[in-house]
This record gives C-alpha cells, structure tokens and sequence, in this order.
C-alpha cells in the first residue's frame, strides 16, 4: 500500500512531480542569486577579466556538449517510460549517469591543471566564485547521478517508471544551469 | 540513431499527448551550441564584441527556454506550476536588482567602497600601483614560494603539473597541450637554449621569445635571483650537462 500523498493530487499535477517543482523553485533563487551576485560583481570589477582569461573554453565546452547530449537521452528515458518500457528507459538512465561521469571526469581533470597551477578558491574573487558556482552545480550532478541509479534499479524492474520523469526534470534543470554557468564562466572574458 | 528518435518523437499519443521531436530539439541545441562556442572567434574577427555578448547569453536563454519547454513539458504542465517558477524568479529578480547599484558602483552620495576601488586599482595593469601587487592577489602561489624558497620545491608545484616531475614533458596537466611541454630530458633541446632565453621564458612566458603561450609567464612569482636558481634547476635535467 502506498503512502497517500503518492495518489493524491490537489493541484491536478502528481504529487511527486509537484515536489520536484517545488524543489526547482527554490534551486533557482539558490542558483540564480549566485550567479546573479557574480554578474554584479564582474561588471564592477574590470580586472577580473585578467583571472578569467585562464579558464580553458575548451573544457567547458565538451562538457556543455555532455550535459546537453544526457539530457536528451534522459528524455529519450521518460519517453520509453511513458510507454512502459521499463527496461529502455533503465538502459537510457544508465547513459545518461555516464555522461554524468563523464562531466565530472573532465571537471576534476580541469580544476586539477587550475589548482596545481596556484588558481585556488582562495587566489581571488573570480575564482571564489569559479569553484563555488561550478562546485555546486558539481554537487548536483553528482546528486542526480546517484539518485537515476535507484530509479534506474526500479525501473529495469517496471516499478515506479513515473520516476523517471522526475529524474529527469531535475537532470534537465542541472542542464539548465550549465547553460548559464558555461558562457558566464568559458565565453565572455 | 537519428532516425529511430524522430519515429518515437512523432509518436505523440503514447507520450503523455505530447508531440515532441526530441531529436530535432536536441540538433537544435548543439547547432545553437556551436555558434555561442564561435561566437567570440567571430567577434574578435569583426572586431564587434556585442557579437559575442550575444551568442553567450542570447543563446543561453533560447537554449534554456528549448529545454525547459519541451525536455522538462513546461509547456503542458499545469498553471500553478509555472506560476511557481515565476514566483522564484521574480523573487531572484528583486534580489538582484535591489543588491546590484551597490555592488557595481564602487561609491554613492554618502559612502564608498575602499576596498572594491583598491582591487581594481591593483587589478588593471598600467596603473601606478607595481606588478607585484596584481598577481598577489590573482596567484596565491606568490607567498608560497617567496615565503620558503627552494628550485626543487617550486618546480614541483609550479612546472611538474605540464613538464612533469622528471622534466620529461609528461606531466598530466600538459598532456593535451598543443603543442607539449618542452622535454628538458632530451639531449636536442639544450643546445638552442641559453640561461638567458630560459630566463625570459620562465619569466615573461613563450611568447617573449616566439615560442607557444601555452607556457605562461611566471615573473610575479620570483625575483631575479629567483629566476637565476629556477634556471640553474631546470638545467639538472639536461643529460648532456655537467
């Protein structure tokens, strides 16, 4: 027997999809206060320029391409979902979980090369804000990945398949941040 | 691949009712991608920089706003969902707006920011204020090193991350350098060096000699006689040396 809340539904949106709503919500006053207090500081701060001349495009670029391509095979999973097949939407989760490894293979590649080369998260304000907003937006990913392997458990089985389409608005909205944090932090030098 | 998506995407009434060709969506996304990755080439080209202003975040919006409607069905959900959204970002918004006069301007009619004027004043080269200064606050390796100073140590830290450890060339961070780190370990290498030239590499990067930028200038970490010892180092690794 499943808990109430799980069929309940107020609003005419499931119970969970609201939750996970919800949580966005709040992820982009988190998210958006961050990135906003870092555009502030930059335009007041010509000489950043100097310290984000170093972060490599390249880097940021492939992982952009990553996230991009796991979110679509996220709701490539979703769909497979809606249609009850179960066991291509675990596969789909299962790729999508590797190109969040991936991502964070290539971050800690790249903030290894940064921090031997002395740009630590304490060298100045940019590169505060460089590990900071790239850390937690790592945290989610890292977060999202663990979460879609249980749901991808479940759902190989044919239980709770509307989970994955959870997973996946979250793993989208981790997308969505990327997309801001990549020309904020790679593009505009 | 392509093509089995584009079925699935047009099979809109197994999908929650939702006609969505996620392969076109996703194609979109990367052509999208790739302009805002060309973008500054094409501003530095054309020499207009509102070029770039445009392809980062003008395209960042249209590829957020592609994902959000259809990868996360914004645009089927129910009202009060986006009106949640909303909410938060009117909430961001305000934020922003009511924080960012006092965080871009460095004063106002009744106070001002010492602190702020003072980093840009160190930050933007030309100034009256010495080098030094600058890369103090950009490379916190400066205390590190001029605190305890040896040749070994600093290269360790400093040029083993591309060089590698046994001046080989290899160190991981140099890996996908194009081209690689110079190989100090190779006999062919020295005779076209001189202290002199190692100096000016070390100290104003490889462009001051017309040699790769991908070797960084390291000036703002050591003083002359600094300089002296890391090229007396680096010279260990020459196996023809004495």
């Amino acid at each position: 027997m499943k808990p109430i809340a799980t069929t309940r539904s107020a609003t005419g949106v499931p119970t969970g999809r609201l939750a996970v709503w919800w949580l966005l919500a709040s992820e982009v006053v988190i998210f958006g206060g961050l990135l906003g207090s870092y555009l502030m500081m930059r335009l007041g701060h010509p000489e950043w320029a100097d310290a984000a001349m170093h972060t490599n495009t390249w880097i940021g670029a492939t992982n952009t391409f990553v996230l991009l391509t796991s979110s679509f095979t996220a709701v490539l999973a979703h769909q497979a979902a809606e249609k009850g097949d179960g066991k291509k939407a675990a596969g789909l989760l299962v790729l999508t979980i590797g190109g969040a490894l991936t991502f964070l293979a290539i971050k800690s590649f790249e903030w290894y090369t940064e921090i031997s080369h002395g740009y630590t998260i304490t060298a100045n304000n940019f590169w505060s804000f460089y590990y900071t907003a790239a850390g937690l937006h790592a945290l989610h990913v890292i977060a999202g990945a663990i979460i879609m392997g249980f749901v991808a458990w479940d759902a190989f089985r044919g239980r709770e398949l509307q989970r994955v389409e959870l997973i996946g608005i979250y793993w989208h909205f981790v997308d969505v941040v990327w997309i801001f944090l990549f020309p904020l932090l790679y593009i505009a030098k | 691949m392509s093509e089995e998506n584009q079925n699935q995407g047009d099979d809109g009434p197994h999908d929650g009712g939702h006609q969505v060709n996620y392969a076109k969506i996703y194609v979109t996304l990367l052509i999208l991608f790739a302009i805002s990755v060309l973008g500054p080439f094409i501003g530095e080209i054309t020499g207009i920089t509102l070029i770039t202003l445009i392809t980062a975040f003008g395209i960042a919006f249209v590829k957020a706003n592609l994902v959000i409607q259809n990868f996360m069905h914004l645009r089927w959900e129910k009202k009060i969902m986006k009106w949640v959204l909303m909410a938060s970002l009117v909430v961001m918004a305000l934020f922003v707006a009511g924080v960012a006069p006092d965080v871009y301007n460095h004063e106002g009619n009744n106070w001002e920011n010492l602190a702020a004027k003072a980093a840009v004043a160190r930050g933007i080269p030309g100034g009256e204020h010495d080098a030094e200064e600058e890369h103090e606050e950009e490379e916190p390796a400066v205390e590190v090193v001029s605190a305890g100073f040896n040749a070994a140590g600093s290269y360790a830290m400093i040029c083993a991350a591309c060089h590698g450890a046994t001046g080989s060339g290899d160190g991981a961070a140099g890996v996908l350098l194009d081209p690689s780190p110079a190989n100090f370990t190779d006999p062919t290498f020295w005779p076209t060096r001189d202290d002199a030239r190692i100096k000016t590499v070390i100290r104003d990067g490889g462009v001051a000699v017309g040699a790769s930028a991908l070797m960084a200038p390291w000036g703002a970490l050591y003083d002359d006689e600094q300089l002296d010892a890391m090229v007396e180092y680096v010279k260990l690794f020459n196996p023809g040396g004495e």
